[in-house]
């Protein structure tokens, strides 16, 4: 009865359908076709022009098929579309450029040429970059496909403050993060393999005798700048209090790195010995290095320190 | 102009064909039938359209279905069912309420001034 034109459309609309709907589907559809076949011949239509036509009007069998089963015929739709960017965007700020200096890291460790590491570094961020995008774009279109809900309700208290372009965007918080936990690996691969390569042997930059207490008490350090990093950014601006925290914790570091170096601990003295010997740089000169470093770990705390508090009047001003 | 006509056209008539069909359907009809029922009442559907939209009205449970084997080609008769009439019934409604209200926007513009 029915021709094998009709035969593959009826095929190919059914086989992309859920098997329990699949003989309701193709019984009803031969009808429809017939019928408006036969309502094409009895105006005098050739039999096969008409169900070419016929066929026409019906249209791609997927979409219909896809009509039937109620499918989306988008890979992400509006409900999710904006949680998909916005986290996709979080991700391209940070994984990227971690792998990009995580890896340019190692590389200069083991000692490869700058080509290699360019090369290397540059080749595993773009890796990192689809993977991200892949990985999170599959998660949203199951979530899609699922129906299930991201619990990202808009609600007014998401509305960012307006002083939010004084500094303390986005980037401000994840760059301090990636700063933060490279200076936690640099102390971590110090200890372990030594960060300098001197006379065919790699050495710790900092005293090993430091190891444990010490370098926990800057390691505590640093998880306090990170978690003041994030409240900041959860707060969304600088206040007196968040002001006064980064001074302290600013005030901390100074202080830990002054006083070791004024107690001569800090350096590891093998490379300070080296560096007498080998590179012939007399001991004033290493005590005006020495003296140098003081002053830049100084200006380092006091700039960072005055930079909050400036920020907060600035947004008390705004306010 | 009409491209903007059509679109807006088809804005404004989607959804008049759930309550066409489920007023239609109150006597059972098969889906060309129905095509051609409300095509003559000023419904023109397209085949590809109304099929899948009578399937996901029989799953609301505002259609029911029956298989009529008794003549030449198998059909699928609809039939609108009691909960489908309830909400033809309030979906009327809604069209003249709806249609009393594009009527009073149309009032002259003096007698909102005055």
């Amino acid at each position: 009865m029915t021709t094998d034109l009709t035969a593959r459309y009826l095929g190919a609309t059914t086989a992309a359908l859920p098997p329990a709907s699949r003989e309701d589907v193709h019984s009803e559809l031969t009808a429809l076709i017939l019928d408006m076949t036969e309502a094409r011949t009895e105006q005098g239509e050739e039999p096969e022009a008409a169900e070419r036509a016929v066929l026409t009007e019906l249209g791609d069998p997927a979409v219909l098929a896809a009509s039937y089963a109620d499918r989306p015929l988008h890979l992400l739709g509006p409900r999710y579309y904006l949680t998909w960017q916005r986290i996709l965007g979080l991700l391209l700020k940070i994984v990227p450029a971690c792998a990009f200096v995580g890896v340019g890291l190692a590389q200069l460790l083991t000692g490869a040429d700058v080509g290699t590491v360019l090369g290397e570094s540059i080749g595993t961020a773009l890796t990192a970059a689809v993977h991200v995008v892949f990985w999170t774009t599959l998660v949203f279109v199951i979530l899609e496909r699922t129906g299930t809900e991201t619990g990202a309700d808009w609600s007014v208290d998401d509305l960012p403050p307006t002083t939010r372009e004084t500094g303390t965007g986005l980037s401000d918080p994840i760059l301090s993060l990636v700063f933060l936990g490279l200076v936690l690996a640099a102390l971590l691969w110090d200890h372990i393999a030594g960060l300098v390569h001197l006379e065919g042997d790699w050495m710790p930059v900092l005293n090993p005798g430091l190891w444990p207490g010490w370098t926990l008490v800057l390691a505590l350090i640093v998880l306090a700048e990170a978690a003041h990093a994030i409240v900041l950014h959860a707060r969304g601006r600088w206040s007196r209090g968040l002001a006064t925290v980064n001074t302290v914790i600013a005030a901390a570091a100074a202080t830990w790195a002054l006083v070791l170096l004024a107690m001569g601990e800090l350096l590891n003295p093998e490379v300070i010995e080296l560096a007498r010997t080998v590179g012939a740089i007399g001991s004033n000169s290493l005590g005006t290095l020495g003296a140098l470093l003081g002053l830049l770990v100084l200006g380092i705390a006091v700039w960072d320190s005055l930079d909050g508090w400036a920020k907060t009047r600035r947004e008390a001003r705004r306010v | 102009m009409s491209e903007n006509f059509e679109s807006h056209r088809q804005e404004l008539r989607r959804g008049t064909a759930v309550l066409a069909c489920l007023q239609l359907l109150r006597t059972p009809g098969y889906g060309y039938g129905l095509l051609e029922d409300l095509a003559r009442h000023g419904f023109p559907t397209d085949g590809n359209t109304l099929y899948p939209l009578l399937r996901r009205l029989e799953k609301q449970g505002l259609l029911t279905s029956e298989w009529n084997t008794e003549e030449a080609r198998p059909r699928k008769f609809y039939r609108t069912s009691a909960e489908g009439e309830a909400l033809a019934a309030a979906l009327l409604t809604e069209w003249h309420e709806l249609s009393g209200a594009i009527a009073s926007l149309s009032t002259p513009l003096t007698d909102k001034e005055s």
